[in-house]
């Protein structure tokens, strides 16, 4: 293991982590104590088949569920802090100022346009009046980030009337209004032909090389893995090998095993 | 902010929602058009009777009593009295121009102390309209076409005479309930025009006659005379003129009331000032004088004092802000035991009846009172049902939001947002539902007799029988108290309905909403 001294702290740090779901009466364990380390700044894919663990492991990541309780207890750390030990109130703050989300199916809110899309997750990290009193701030950050994605001009356009590219751009855009710390990606170009796939991983490349925005995508397909500094590759709930891939800002090692 | 949003969002984009604020729309003009028509049911019943009985009464039925004038003065010294005014009032006979004879109660009022205790000029019929509404044009009202003759109506009426068409000299005349001749038809409009009269002649021929009561008719009244202790003397047959008709909205009382001059029906009734006599003498019939032509006669009595004039009622209304139950209290505790003590001759202050309106029709509006408590019980349990069909269908919308339930939540918004977001809805769907419902109730309840007619005419369903429900018109008041109750039932219910789904949605795991298909 690096030295600590020489190394900077991870800033998402995964250690003991499982997660068991139940069919009926049946339990399907999926993740068998998983260690992940990564770095501010890095961009780490973690590459699996289907049903391999990868986005249980992402979603534990990001708080959007919780790790079974076992001995020794499963811990997820994410800037020096234990989210295992937090209660329900401290997650969501989590999932609203720390990390932002990106989904294979988009999961954008249908009823909205484009900027009310991008806005809400604003909405929700600021409250009434806190909202009330940015209002012009937010509209004029996520206009910012619907232009630079090239969406400036459908900001009224609801969802059903942007192409597959163009949502997972607002998702993007969403996912940064509150300029998180850690972007969590879930396949997010799973639904993309390769040309827009690739425009997609564009985008992760330039928003993380312009804001050194930490990235963790999950995916199956190796070719947009190779895209990122680190592979993770899981298979059976379990971390079968990490290799470096490009020069990125820092490249640690797991935390153990 | 973000449940601001998309409540806006859902209520415009989802037929649902809709649907819900219909339900809660129905339930809640459902609601206040049953509590309006009962609830207007009985205050009018209630408030009835200042109209014609002021606010409360001093009765001493049949025989009545004597010095009533000063119990009135007494009366109206008093701070929180405004006026009294004396009445007699019998069961009598009233016969018809088409030979119908009807029962009836007589009334002998003084027109002016009765005018100052129950406003009764108000209640007359045929006056004249000085400033006609569209409404009473449309309805071709008869009151607007002969502005002299109405005016003359109007005098006799406030008078109580009508002119004898010889000498000119005012008789005294009859005011007769609108509905007591059967002469008069009312229209849809709500006004009275006149029906002919129909009868048999006695060769078995019908006749035809148009008679205007006020103009030419004239009604005969039989009636029983008793004495001061209810013994009967004898039996009066008179005819009347009638000078107007009068309509109190309360049917049976426009049926059933004939209005004379107080001095006259005391005339009748033997219960005017009176010479007293002693008849308990043997020697009365023993006694005789020769008369001028030299014929023996019994010797005349000889007077031992007065018997004054009596009457049944004392009517009573109290001072601006005085309830008739204060009334009732003043008169009982004070003023009648002060009365009585002043005069032996008048009935012990606990045997006089001191009554209100209320008092004398207790049996009626309490059984009112708990007819509508029992239709708004029963008309709250439907509109209860709303509760669950507000909740299917707030629970089938956040099924299908589940998903949106998942982004939001892996945006970071809180299992209470969340629950929030839904119980914000539901209170967005029932402050809609119950406003268009309050609309809705309320052009029902002030048109209500419009749609009746309409309902009859088209339909030929007539709901609202005046016979049967005493008032000629069915009541067509929206209290506001009443609608703030339905409006905040039908928030209320909306909340419910959404309190369940809500906690379900809020309840929903991230990761499991965002899974949802």
């Amino acid at each position: 293991m690096t030295s600590p001294t020489t190394q900077p702290a991870p800033l998402l740090e995964v250690s003991e982590l499982r997660k068991t779901y139940r069919l009926g009466r049946v339990k399907v364990p999926v993740l068998h104590g998983v260690e992940l380390a990564v770095a501010r700044g890095e961009w780490v894919a973690i590459l699996g088949a289907s049903g391999s663990g990868k986005s249980t492991l992402l979603h534990l990541c990001g708080g959007l569920d919780r790790p079974d309780k076992h001995t020794p207890p499963a811990r997820i750390r994410f800037n020096g802090r234990d989210l295992t030990t937090q209660a329900g109130g401290a997650i969501d703050r989590y999932r609203s100022r720390d990390v932002g989300f990106v989904f294979q199916s988009y999961h954008l809110l249908p009823e909205l346009t484009v900027l009310e899309n991008v806005t809400v997750g604003a909405m929700v990290r600021l409250g009434r009046f806190g909202f009330a009193r940015e209002k012009g701030k937010v509209t004029a950050r996520a206009r910012e980030l619907l232009d630079a994605f090239g969406l400036g001009h459908r900001l009224r356009h609801r969802s059903a009337e942007l192409s597959g590219g163009e949502r997972q751009r607002v998702a993007i855009a969403r996912a940064l209004i509150n300029d998180p710390k850690l972007l969590l990606a879930d396949e997010p170009t799973g639904n993309l032909d390769r040309d827009t796939g690739n425009a997609i991983l564009d985008v992760l490349a330039d928003l993380r090389a312009r804001f050194g925005l930490t990235v963790l995508m999950v995916t199956h397909d190796p070719e947009n893995a190779q895209r990122a500094d680190r592979i993770v590759r899981i298979a059976d709930g379990r971390i079968e090998e990490t290799a470096a891939h490009q020069s990125g800002p820092a490249k640690p090692e797991p935390a153990a095993g | 902010m973000y449940q601001a949003l998309l409540t806006r969002k859902y209520l415009t984009s989802k037929i649902m929602p809709l649907l819900a604020m219909v339900a809660v729309m129905l339930s809640v003009a459902t609601v206040l058009v049953t509590w309006s028509i009962m609830g207007g049911f009985l205050k009018v019943l209630l408030e009835s009777g200042r109209p014609m009985m002021g606010d409360a009464v001093v009765h001493w039925p049949v025989a009545g009593f004597a010095h009533y004038d000063d119990l009135v003065e007494r009366l109206e010294a008093h701070p929180e009295i405004d006026a009294a005014a004396p009445l007699t009032e019998s069961l009598g006979l009233v016969r018809l121009p088409n030979s119908q004879v009807r029962v009836i109660t007589v009334k002998g009022v003084n027109p002016e102390g009765f005018r100052r205790v129950t406003g009764f000029e108000e209640r007359l019929w045929w006056k004249p309209i000085d400033e006609p509404t569209p409404k009473d044009r449309e309805r071709e009202d008869p009151r607007l076409t002969n502005h002299d003759l109405m005016e003359l109506f109007y005098e006799n009426g406030l008078s109580m005479t009508r002119a004898d068409p010889v000498t000119g000299e005012p008789d005294d005349a009859a005011i007769l309930g609108i509905e007591v001749s059967g002469l008069l038809e009312r229209t849809e409009g709500g006004v009275y025009v006149e029906r002919a009269s129909v009868g048999a002649r006695s060769d078995g021929s019908i006749a035809v006659e148009n008679i205007f009561m006020p103009l030419n008719g004239e009604v005969g009244l039989i009636l029983l005379a008793l004495d001061d202790e209810g013994v009967p003397i004898d039996s009066v047959s008179r005819r009347l003129p009638v000078a107007n008709e009068f309509q109190s909205g309360v049917y049976e009382v426009d049926a059933g009331t004939v209005l004379v001059p107080l001095g006259w029906l005391q005339r009748q009734l033997r219960m005017d000032e009176a010479t007293k006599v002693d008849t308990s003498s043997d020697a009365v019939f023993e006694s005789f004088v020769e008369g001028d032509d030299g014929v023996m006669r019994p010797r005349p009595l000889e007077a031992t004092g007065v018997a004054p004039a009596r009457v049944t009622t004392v009517l009573i209304r109290g001072a601006q802000g005085t309830t008739p139950d204060d009334v009732k209290r003043i008169i009982k505790d004070s003023i009648y035991p002060e009365f009585a003590q002043a005069h032996p001759d008048v009935p012990h202050p606990l045997d006089i009846l001191v009554l209100t309106w209320e008092d004398q029709n207790a049996t009626l509006i309490a059984s009112v009172r708990k007819e509508t408590g029992m239709v708004l019980f029963v008309f709250g349990i439907v509109c209860f049902t709303t509760v669950f069909l507000v909740l299917a269908i707030f629970w089938s919308m956040v099924s299908e939001k589940t998903r949106d339930i998942g982004i939001l939540r892996a945006l970071g918004a809180s299992t209470p947002g969340v629950a929030w977001l839904w119980l914000r809805y539901g209170i967005a769907i029932g402050v809609v539902g119950s406003v268009s419902g309050l609309a809705a109730g309320y052009l029902i309840v002030t048109n209500i007799n419009d749609i009746h007619d309409w309902l009859g005419r088209t339909f030929g369903l007539v709901v609202w029988d005046a016979r049967v429900y005493y008032f000629t018109e069915i009541p067509r008041e929206v209290e506001l108290y009443k609608a703030i109750v339905v409006f905040a039932a039908g928030i209320a219910t909306c909340l419910f309905g959404a309190a369940l789904p809500a906690w379900r949605a809020a309840r929903m795991r991230p990761v499991e909403a965002l899974r949802f298909e």
